[in-house]
């Protein structure tokens, strides 16, 4: 079943005993000032953003109010955060929208109850995802006082005509502006995000974007390729459905945008941050993440290392090691949901079974710089050995030692261009 | 009821597509009370879902329509259908031969259509009364004034005979039918004679056998007689008689001049084919009727199941539907490129269309299609003799090739004038003859070229259609086999010869076909991760050469919380998509760059 099916079947009753308590925890915060047409992200702009018309405040209430609740169910399940039976959350991450729209009183009220209800780690790593533009980023000393301990900054580029096209509404200064406000705030681990593969973009604009992230001192890059998708065709907007429906107007501008994707265009520029990320010290840990030694995003690495994870918020998906669940993406319905006499709100539910299990974890294993052990992977009858026989021989995967002596593979950078016709055979 | 042999009527419609047939016979229906209107799904006579969805009629029907006339008699008119395209002019043929009149339906804003043209002289040829209707007066841009002199001038249609009717909203239908009654003549035969009848349609059914649908010339069929078809020679005793109303109804006996059918238990429709002639093996007659020819197929091509272990299905589809659909005929084939299908032969492209469409919705398969091809006859050097290959890629090798010889065909098109140029050049581009041309009114024209069949199967229709903004139609008939200087063309993908894209052109085309194909290829094979070579030689002359390049990025670049059920889900889709192509060596190449000979025309 998918995300957007309307009428899901009745919840498989997954094994308990495959069931795990989250080490991560996402908070998704729906709100921006404007639409970027390219994005698929479940938000609400406009008047439900700011203003007298604004539902945040309500919002705040609801995402403090499901915290609560997904915590009552984890306590029935395993005990309390302090129970021996749940471990502390080694991440938070607010993400969006743009939870920088938040104020920091409340992102402070909603880490406290994540604080309390869920454990939260000493060193616990917590990210916040801003936007540049002095109108959308906030004040990062106030969001460093309650609590955040990552920014993550939607740069996209760093060349004002690309960011016009891309509809965004900061200018390049600005990027530099909310990365020595998040430093002099205290905020000491910040991220870029950058686009390529966008229409208009020169090879040399995007050496030229590459090169100015880098020398604002930024301690993480995630550069991805501008991803075309629609939500709609795959049946994901459905009302129990985890994205929104494409507007028309966004709906035209990708259309008008894809035409210009250039697959050649894109493999350079992939190169291109391979070295010049690589040169600067920044190792590519994850296809799109490169990030200077011990500035991983850990909230990121649970995603990849498969870990447990809650989440909360309109379009949220969670895991628990056996079921993945998703909240509908609608706003006005996850609100109603937890007003008054709250129920938790409205969405879906997929177990995953063995085989989509091992195929997810060897995917999101080579995703990642440390690969998969060649031991367990590749051992004689396994149902991956002869797709990664296949991507060694043809130069997308590589033999390597890892600092611990294990024999590993990874994929090469051709690979990592290529990596869903390995991915593919895997699934 | 029994009506004597004079108040009987045997007619049919003969119409383009969207003239108005189908309407006009739901109306006879309607107004006769063969059917109320109430029951009225629309358009009774089409039964098959694709013909509604293509609007024409495949397969002929019948019905028999009781109707008191003005002089207070009642009469039996019996409706024959007659299917609606090019591919099926010998069924049309036999209709027609069942028939004593036609009521010839012409759109009263187009005019005359070529293929109509073409049934209106078999019908004069088979010395049927003609009923001439204008359909569609009611319509704003009818020009009934233009139509009836082009009717007068072409066919020598008086314009007094003229009916002017609006099936759709029931105008002039009442007089249509004095008109049947008044005009046209009953039948003659005599009931006391030996039987013949003459088949003209049949269907399947799995309690009955084979249902043929007859035109009784002389003689009397009663229940339970012993029958024979004198083309194929099987014997069966009756399992029912009866009458089309138009659900099959039952009836003692049938006698000279009535139309109705018989169930005859027979397993194969190859037993009792279109044209062929019922007698009794009590009372046989001396002659069957003349002009019975087998179903001739004129285009062939190869059909195989994307997935190998499907060919057994595709076995069992084929018998099946072969059962319904005499017309078409297979046998088993294996190519390098595709591993085992079946060679098929179809009446035409439009025939091979409505199969493999109905295979693929009937029988839930998924099919690749070679491009089609005619049937070549290929002289031996040293008199060995001539070789029949209907699949380029069994043709001889170069050197045991003495000649060849090609089927041609006479084409008619009727056309609004100011496409005249258009169509010469399209036809003499693909090696046609211009004949005769003459104009059936001040603006629209009839013209006559002689065209290789080869060349009228790879897409000429469609190429008709989009350069006169679909005003044009056509019409063709076999015009036997000539010499032709023809080579094979095949095609090699990362230097592997595909068997099933090679074919058969004409030597001085051969490198701007092969540049066309290679370039088409190259836009239909997705890109791998080599780079590929995409070649067209003949022999091992390479005449055209395109590279596609290797494929650069194929990689998703977000991989969160929500996304990584989203992306498997994507990841699986690739796969499947990669399942559904053939692999050539190690080159995946999708389902339509088997037709890219179909699409050559597109750029």
């Amino acid at each position: 079943m998918s995300p957007g099916a309307a009428d899901p079947r009745p919840p498989v009753a997954p094994r308990l005993a495959d069931r795990r308590p989250p080490v991560a925890l996402y908070l998704h915060v729906p709100f921006c000032v404007s639409l970027c047409p390219y994005c698929d992200f479940v938000v609400v702009a406009g008047a439900g953003a700011r203003g007298a018309s604004s539902r945040i405040a309500a919002f705040v209430e609801a995402l403090a109010t499901e915290l609560r609740l997904r915590a009552d169910t984890l306590d029935a399940l395993f005990g309390g955060p302090s129970s021996g039976g749940r471990p502390a959350l080694a991440s938070v991450y607010l993400g969006g929208g743009t939870p920088s729209l938040l104020a920091p009183d409340d992102v402070a009220r909603l880490l406290g109850i994540a604080g309390a209800r869920f454990g939260l780690a000493d060193g616990a790593e917590v990210t916040l995802e801003a936007n540049p533009g002095p109108d959308e980023r906030g004040d990062a000393a106030a969001f460093a006082r309650a609590g955040v301990t990552r920014l993550s900054l939607g740069a996209q580029a760093m060349d004002a005509k690309l960011l016009r096209r891309l509809g965004r509404r900061h200018a390049p200064a600005d990027v530099a502006a909310a990365v020595a406000e998040a430093r002099a705030g205290g905020i000491a681990n910040v991220s870029v995000d950058l686009l390529y593969d966008v229409p208009g973009q020169t090879p040399d604009g995007w050496a030229e974007t590459l090169d100015a992230a880098v020398a604002l001192g930024v301690d993480h890059v995630s550069a991805y390729a501008l991803t075309l998708d629609d939500p709609d065709a795959e049946g994901l907007t459905g009302p129990l459905g985890d994205h929104l429906p494409t507007r028309a107007g966004a709906r035209r501008w990708r259309a008008a945008a894809v035409v210009e994707q250039d697959e050649d265009r894109a493999a350079d520029q992939y190169r291109t941050a391979v070295e010049r990320l690589g040169a600067a010290g920044f190792r590519g840990y994850e296809i799109s993440n490169w990030a200077r030694p011990g500035r991983e995003s850990r909230h990121n690495l649970a995603y990849w290392r498969r870990l447990p994870h809650e989440a909360v918020g309109p379009g949220a998906h969670a895991f628990d090691g056996a079921v993945r669940r998703w909240n509908a993406a609608r706003l006005e319905p996850y609100l109603a949901a937890l007003a008054a006499a709250p129920t938790l709100p409205p969405g879906g539910e997929e177990p995953v079974d063995a085989a989509a299990a091992a195929a997810e974890t060897a995917i999101l294993a080579l995703r990642l710089d440390t690969g998969l052990p060649v031991a367990a992977a590749m051992a004689p009858g396994s149902r991956l050995a002869p797709h990664l026989d296949w991507a060694l021989g043809a130069g997308l995967l590589t033999r390597f030692v890892s600092e611990d002596g294990e024999a590993r593979v990874r994929l090469t950078t051709d690979g990592r261009l290529l990596s869903n016709e390995l991915f593919a055979r895997l699934v | 009821m029994t009506i004597p042999q004079s108040r009987v009527r045997n007619f049919s419609i003969i119409a383009h597509i969207d003239h108005g047939k189908t309407t006009l016979s739901d109306r006879l229906l309607e107004l006769t009370h063969t059917i109320e209107a109430r029951q009225m799904t629309s358009q009774v006579l089409d039964s098959m879902d694709l013909e509604k969805e293509k609007g024409i009629t495949i397969k002929a029907r019948a019905v028999r329509l009781e109707y008191t006339a003005a002089d207070g008699l009642a009469y039996a008119l019996n409706l024959i259908d007659t299917p609606g395209h090019v591919d099926f002019s010998y069924e049309v043929s036999r209709s027609l031969q069942a028939c004593e009149g036609a009521i010839l339906v012409v759109d009263a804003a187009q005019g005359i259509e070529a293929q109509t043209l073409a049934n209106v002289h078999l019908a004069l040829r088979e010395g049927l009364t003609i009923i001439p209707v204008l359909n569609k007066i009611d319509l704003p841009s009818a020009q009934p004034d233009v139509v009836m002199e082009e009717l007068e001038s072409v066919l020598a249609i008086p314009r007094e005979e003229v009916i002017l009717a609006s099936a759709k909203e029931g105008t002039g239908v009442p007089e249509i039918l004095e008109a049947i009654v008044a005009r046209i003549p009953p039948p003659k035969g005599a009931a006391d004679a030996p039987l013949r009848a003459l088949v003209f349609d049949s269907h399947y059914d799995p309690y009955k056998g084979v249902v043929c649908y007859i035109r009784l010339e002389e003689g009397t069929l009663h229940e339970h007689d012993v029958i024979r078809l004198m083309a194929s020679g099987a014997e069966t005793e009756l399992l029912e008689l009866g009458v089309f109303r138009p659900q099959l109804v039952p009836v003692k006996q049938l006698a000279a001049g009535e139309v109705g059918y018989v169930a005859t238990g027979l397993k194969n429709v190859r037993e009792a084919q279109v044209g062929d002639t019922v007698t009794t093996v009590a009372r046989p007659a001396a002659e069957p009727f003349p002009g019975y020819q087998a179903a001739k197929s004129l285009v062939f091509a190869g059909l195989y199941p994307v997935a190998g272990p499907d060919y057994p299905l595709l076995r069992d589809a084929l018998e099946k539907l072969h059962l319904n659909d005499a017309s078409f005929t297979f046998e088993p084939e294996s190519s390098v490129a595709l591993g085992f299908g079946f060679r098929c032969g179809f009446l035409g492209l439009l025939h091979m269309e409505i199969v493999q469409e109905r295979l693929e919705r009937e029988f839930d398969l998924d099919l690749i299609a070679s491009a089609p091809s005619v049937e070549y006859h290929v002289n031996l050097t040293a008199s060995r003799g001539q070789v029949v290959v209907d699949n380029p890629a069994r043709f001889p090798d170069v050197g045991e090739i003495e000649s060849i010889e090609e089927p041609w065909v006479n084409l008619g098109i009727v056309t609004p004038d100011r496409y005249i140029g258009s169509l010469m050049e399209l036809t003499t581009n693909r090696r046609g003859t211009f004949l005769t041309m003459e104009y059936l009114d001040p603006q629209r024209v009839h013209m006559h070229f002689e065209l290789p069949l080869a060349e009228l199967i790879v897409d000429y229709y469609d190429q008709l259609k989009t350069r006169t903004q679909g005003y044009a139609s056509m019409e063709y008939e076999e015009a036997g086999y000539r010499a032709a200087n023809l080579v094979k063309l095949d095609v090699l993908v990362n230097g592997e010869p595909v068997d099933a894209l090679s074919l058969i052109v004409h030597r001085d085309r051969a490198q701007t076909t092969g540049r066309a194909l290679t370039t088409q290829l190259r836009k239909l094979i997705p890109r791998q991760m080599f780079e590929v070579p995409i070649q067209a030689a003949i022999g091992s002359h390479v005449v055209a050469r395109e590279t596609l390049a290797a494929m650069r990025k194929n990689v998703l670049a977000k991989c969160y919380g929500g996304d990584i059920t989203r992306k498997r889900k994507l990841l699986e889709k690739q796969k499947e998509g990669k399942q559904r192509m053939k692999r050539v060596g190690s080159v995946e190449i999708p389902q339509e760059a088997f037709l890219a000979i179909l699409r050559m025309d597109e750029d």
